[in-house]
């Protein structure tokens, strides 16, 4: 039955009613990061959009102007609220990037090798190799920071972007290699001995007719692993000191004197924007039902 | 081209084993079916052939060259699935091309091969066309075309035509049987469908629970089954099956179903009196009349098909189907007599299920 009208006028206002509550933090964290620092914290009350927008801010955080050169050109006084920490972020956002995506790469790379083979290749204990992986994912990172930490001082790997990469990887990975079997278990095999009949070998197969058949499932999985390694927090605090990325760099912006709102906003909502084009490039690739056509549905 | 020479092969998966020590010689050229129930053997049998599965115990020869430990690709076969298994992400000239591409064929030999095989299949105007913007007969020929582009030496199918809709199966069905007469390229053909094997196969190997139960040219499988399970399962409506013991009624044999009931036998009929047979006569060797004949039935349902009718009846407590060509009309529920043809009763033994020949 078609709904009725004013069923589907509900329909609508609550699908925007839902929309709204889910976008207003990001709008209000957008909006505070160009407001002046007086109008974060008005002490009649919250500020909507009567204030005069400034990219003071993100002059601070993304172009290296140092706070007292913008209390000089303020005309005295202080600029915020905190102390003399670096908030110059271009490094950050740089090394934020180096790790993202080569963890995802890495990822993606290792991931879809293995779960071919967990799809097609029979071997003894596959099951519980499987379980195995997955039960790599319940592990709480906390439980083996302190280890893992010990290990990469050992080797070397503490504070490079290759360390971190490797610790993304780590937790990518069970995972990844889980979503990318779904995916390539989706494939009829028919489809391999097609392939083999037609004169590929195991790796023509896989590179040439399998994995183009997946690449919706491979671009799902690259957006799940740069988006976690991108909001990572607690292994990038551990096993980094110079290199700092986007969540662990955040909280230095609260200091001993005071929080900085407008720096943490503009920096913030500056992060949103490579994960953003990220999934953007890949987005074209998440279209569903891309092994149509090969079979009789 | 090439033959294709079974023997003794076995297969197991784990410790059980659905294929026993089968033996079978496809000469060079033929079109052989291997028919049977779903679970008996044939695809596997198939995929051996192809390589897709190892025999565990036996060897497969295809062009007298020993091929059990050869890889699918340097078999020279070409393979036809059930279910298509097109690449979907190539278009058709791609698909088609693909095993030329994998052995670095030119690309001008490819574009003529592949331009070959589109105009004896129609494709020619959907090659730039990816799967997903074809019909299901259109998906089911480029996958025969493939096949036909690498001009292998021997074409395995595996139930092409299960997931086209009726109209369409019979359609493919003779194009099938046309490639093979054009190609005389030697074909397995596996299906559960007899009439699909009937019309398509110079030979046909019917098979149960992995073994062959028969095989032969249709027409003399049909004519001759060797057993009650090839006569059953072979032909449509089947074939009737009547249990009765072998007697002498005045001098003649005949096979008493009932007391009522005495089916009729040619003298040469080859059992014994007192043996325990199936009497079997197939529908359009049953000639139903409202008045005149051997047995008396009694009508249930009538199905004019257009060619022929269908009148199934019950004969002592048995529903018997018996066809005739000729423009009567049966009532339901009415009394009908049926007169078998003599000449055309099969006779089985009913413990063994084997066929007793006329003596």
């Amino acid at each position: 039955m078609e709904p009725s009208h004013a069923s589907r006028t509900l329909r609508d206002i609550v699908a925007v009613l839902v929309v709204a509550i889910f976008m207003f933090p990001i709008l209000w964290w957008g909006l505070n990061s160009i407001k002046p620092y007086s109008a974060i914290f008005d002490k009649d009350g919250p500020v909507y959009l009567d204030f005069e927008p400034t990219l003071d801010n993100y002059r601070v955080t993304m172009m290296g102007v140092s706070r007292v050169e913008l209390a000089i050109q303020d005309g005295g006084g202080t600029y915020g609220a905190g102390g003399a920490s670096s908030y110059d972020s271009r490094q950050t956002i740089l090394d934020s990037i180096i790790v993202s995506v080569g963890s995802t790469i890495i990822s993606v790379f290792l991931a879809t090798l293995a779960a071919y083979a967990l799809s097609r290749m029979a071997m003894r204990g596959k099951q519980h190799f499987i379980f195995w992986v997955l039960s790599q994912r319940f592990m709480p990172p906390i439980a083996i920071v302190i280890p893992l930490l010990f290990m990469f001082r050992d080797m070397g790997l503490r504070d490079t972007h290759f360390g971190l990469i490797l610790a993304h990887v780590l937790i990518n990975l069970p995972l990844a290699v889980l979503l990318l079997k779904s995916f390539f278990d989706d494939v009829p095999k028919d489809v391999d001995e097609a392939a083999m009949i037609d004169g590929a070998t195991r790796w023509q197969s896989f590179r040439r007719v399998v994995l183009p058949m997946v690449r919706g499932g491979v671009a799902a999985t690259a957006v799940l692993c740069f988006i976690f390694s991108w909001t990572e927090f607690m292994l990038s605090l551990y096993l980094t000191t110079s290199i700092r990325t986007l969540p662990v760099k955040i909280t230095t912006f609260v200091t001993s004197t005071g929080t900085e709102w407008g720096f943490i906003t503009a920096l913030g909502t500056t992060a949103i924007l490579p994960a953003f084009v990220f999934i953007l490039l890949v987005q074209r690739h998440l279209v569903r039902g891309l092994t149509l056509g090969s079979l009789k549905e | 081209m090439a033959s294709v020479t079974i023997s003794d092969v076995s297969k197991s998966f784990g410790t059980v084993e659905v294929i026993h020590g089968l033996s079978l010689d496809i000469p060079d050229g033929k079109f052989v079916v291997l028919l049977g129930p779903s679970g008996c053997g044939k695809s596997t049998l198939l995929r051996m052939i192809a390589g897709l599965e190892t025999a565990t115990k036996g060897d497969i020869a295809i062009a007298d060259t020993v091929v059990n430990t050869v890889h699918p690709k340097d078999r020279n076969i070409a393979m036809v699935f059930q279910n298509y298994a097109l690449y979907a992400h190539m278009t058709v000239f791609d698909n088609m091309a693909f095993s030329m591409d994998l052995r670095g064929t030119p690309k001008a030999e490819m574009k003529e091969k592949v331009d070959w095989a589109a105009s004896i299949l129609n494709l020619t105007d959907y090659l730039d066309r990816y799967p997903r913007q074809l019909s299901g007969g259109q998906r089911q020929r480029v996958a025969m075309g493939r096949a036909i582009v690498r001009d292998p030496a021997v074409f395995l199918f595996d139930e092409p035509l299960s997931n086209l809709d009726a109209k369409l199966r019979v359609q493919m069905r003779t194009e099938i049987k046309e490639l093979h007469q054009k190609l005389k390229t030697t074909t397995v053909y596996v299906t559960h469908d007899q009439i699909e094997a009937m019309t398509m196969a110079d030979h046909i190997v019917i098979m149960r629970d992995g073994v062959i139960e028969q095989e032969g040219r249709p027409l003399d499988i049909y004519d001759g089954p060797d057993n009650l399970f090839v006569a059953g399962f072979i032909g449509s409506p089947g074939m009737n099956m009547l249990n009765g013991t072998v007697e002498r009624m005045d001098g003649t044999p005949i096979v008493r179903m009932t007391d009522e009931i005495a089916l009729p036998l040619p003298e040469n009929a080859g059992a014994k009196d007192g043996q325990a047979v199936v009497y079997g006569i197939r529908p359009e060797h049953l000639e139903p009349r409202p008045d005149t004949g051997t047995l008396a039935a009694t009508t249930q349902v009538v199905e004019p098909t257009g060619p022929e009718n269908h009148v199934y009846a019950s004969l002592g407590g048995v529903e018997v189907c018996a066809i005739t060509r000729d423009r009567i009309e049966f009532k339901p529920e009415a009394p009908v007599r049926l007169t078998p043809d003599l000449e055309r009763v099969h006779l089985f033994d009913a413990d063994t299920g084997m066929v007793i020949r006329h003596g």
